[in-house]
């Protein structure tokens, strides 16, 4: 199993934010609102396959 | 919105709402869960509205134009076959596909050496739920999804665009919808979101009914475990979905938790801990839930009865809603009761003399809600549903 799979994925993420992080060397702006940006997006891809479970 | 309808709104919302919360309101609110039903009337095909959602919708309006309902869910035919397509899911019975045109759409359980999880995967589950249906599930259930490690396709990266784009239309869809129920005939969308119990979604989509019992007696530990694993998870989704106003409840899908699926022993060990939770976590943020719980659920009444006050509405079938109005009624709001064989087979006159019955027996001091046993699917007859209406509005005065 890869490291990207051992990710501890809590409820609402795929990627976590921290593990994202790690791909930004540097944010010299709002990091904050990068952060809000990547888990609101990452939340549809949440929605999507719980979603798929639940519903359809 | 016409002052007429907006006045109609506010008063079904009021009714509906004061059911729920246990309370006695001006009348007896109607909330059937009409599915093909709605198709018949309209004179539409299963087909058509299985796979053309604006269709679905079309006639789930028709209906609540046409019968003096308080509140309806935006559309009961809720398997668009355009998004489970998209997205190439395979547990799904297509009407005009795989079905004649006038059969509902089915789901598929495959043979239990073929489930979707198989028996020794359940560590997988339990360690990343979300990575084993990206990563494991998804792969098996759809024909596109290229199994991971091996090579992608064209049809794999277009499941999850069509898929993710179809989603995002059908459930914006829904909005639209809601807000044209109410606009054309004030009718209140009955819920928002969706719950299903860990043991559910076990049974329903990953080990199978047989692969899950099974596992119940040569597993039990790993089955509790992956219980415990989805239960956070299924929360977060429920709460997700739910009304933001707090006014209606989110929809809890009950299948497999009923008798004679598993013994009460069972019940108590792998069904109802996690299930418990859930409710009490979603309670405690202001979501009540509705209990649809098919079947016969008259031997766990006594665990239901433990969650708080007003925290669900338990919807019966095919149990004894007299004896759930003496287990839960002091707690709870309750609906159904109707049977649907009545409403498929019946006359109007006995289709009556049943609503009658049953407001007598449990209605007396409000919290219950009218609505048949079970969804209702193209059998139902429009005179029954006529009777179950017009006699409620007439006899169900407080």
């Amino acid at each position: 199993m890869s490291e990207e799979e051992k990710l501890i994925r809590e409820p609402g993420a795929c990627v976590p934010w921290e593990e994202k992080r790690k791909e930004f060397p540097e944010i010299c702006g709002d990091e904050e609102l990068v952060k809000r940006t990547w888990e609101d997006v990452d939340a549809l891809g949440y929605m999507y396959i719980w979603q798929c479970l639940l519903s359809f | 919105m016409p002052a007429e309808m907006e006045r109609l709104y506010a008063e079904r919302l009021k009714r509906y709402t004061a059911a729920m919360r246990n309370e006695k309101p001006d009348k007896i609110p109607i909330r059937p869960f009409v599915a093909e039903f709605t198709a018949v009337y309209a004179g539409l095909t299963c087909q058509e509205v299985t796979q053309d959602y604006q269709k679905a919708f079309d006639a789930a309006r028709k209906c609540a134009a046409d019968f003096d309902w308080d509140a309806v869910v935006g559309n009961m035919v809720y398997g668009w076959s355009g998004l489970t397509q998209a997205i190439g899911l395979k547990y799904y019975a297509v009407p005009g596909v795989d079905l004649p045109v006038d059969t509902g759409f089915q789901y598929v359980e495959p043979p239990e050496d073929q489930a979707w999880m198989q028996p020794d995967e359940y560590d997988q589950l339990i360690e990343d739920p979300t990575g084993f249906l990206f990563n494991v599930w998804l792969p098996r259930v759809s024909d596109d999804v290229s199994p991971m490690g091996e090579p992608t396709s064209m049809r794999n990266n277009l499941s999850f665009l069509k898929g993710g784009m179809a989603m995002l239309d059908y459930f914006g869809g829904f909005g639209t919808q809601a807000a044209a129920l109410r606009d054309e005939s004030g009718t209140v969308s009955a819920i928002s979101g969706i719950l299903k119990a860990p043991f559910d979604i076990i049974a329903d989509k990953l080990r199978g009914y047989k692969g899950l019992v099974m596992d119940l007696f040569r597993q039990p530990e790993k089955v509790q475990a992956a219980c415990e694993a989805l239960a956070p998870h299924l929360q977060h989704v429920a709460a997700s979905g739910a009304d933001p106003d707090g006014n209606v409840p989110i929809g809890l899908w009950m299948h497999r938790g009923c008798s004679p699926f598993v013994s009460p022993a069972q019940f108590e060990r792998f069904y109802w801990p996690t299930l418990k939770q859930i409710i009490l976590g979603l309670w405690k943020d202001g979501h009540q839930v509705l209990f649809y719980a098919e079947g016969d659920w008259d031997t766990h009444l006594d665990y239901l009865a433990e969650l708080p006050e007003r925290s669900i509405v338990f919807h019966v079938d095919r149990g004894d809603i007299f004896e759930a109005h003496k287990k839960l009624g002091e707690k709870f709001c309750l609906s159904g009761g109707i049977p649907n064989d009545l409403l498929a087979y019946g006359t109007p006159d006995e289709v009556r003399d049943r609503c009658k019955k049953v407001i007598d027996g449990v209605a007396g001091n409000g919290g219950y809600i009218m609505d048949a046993a079970a969804i209702m699917q193209d059998d139902t007859k429009a005179e029954s549903l006529k009777a179950m209406t017009d006699f409620t509005r007439e006899y169900g005065v407080y």
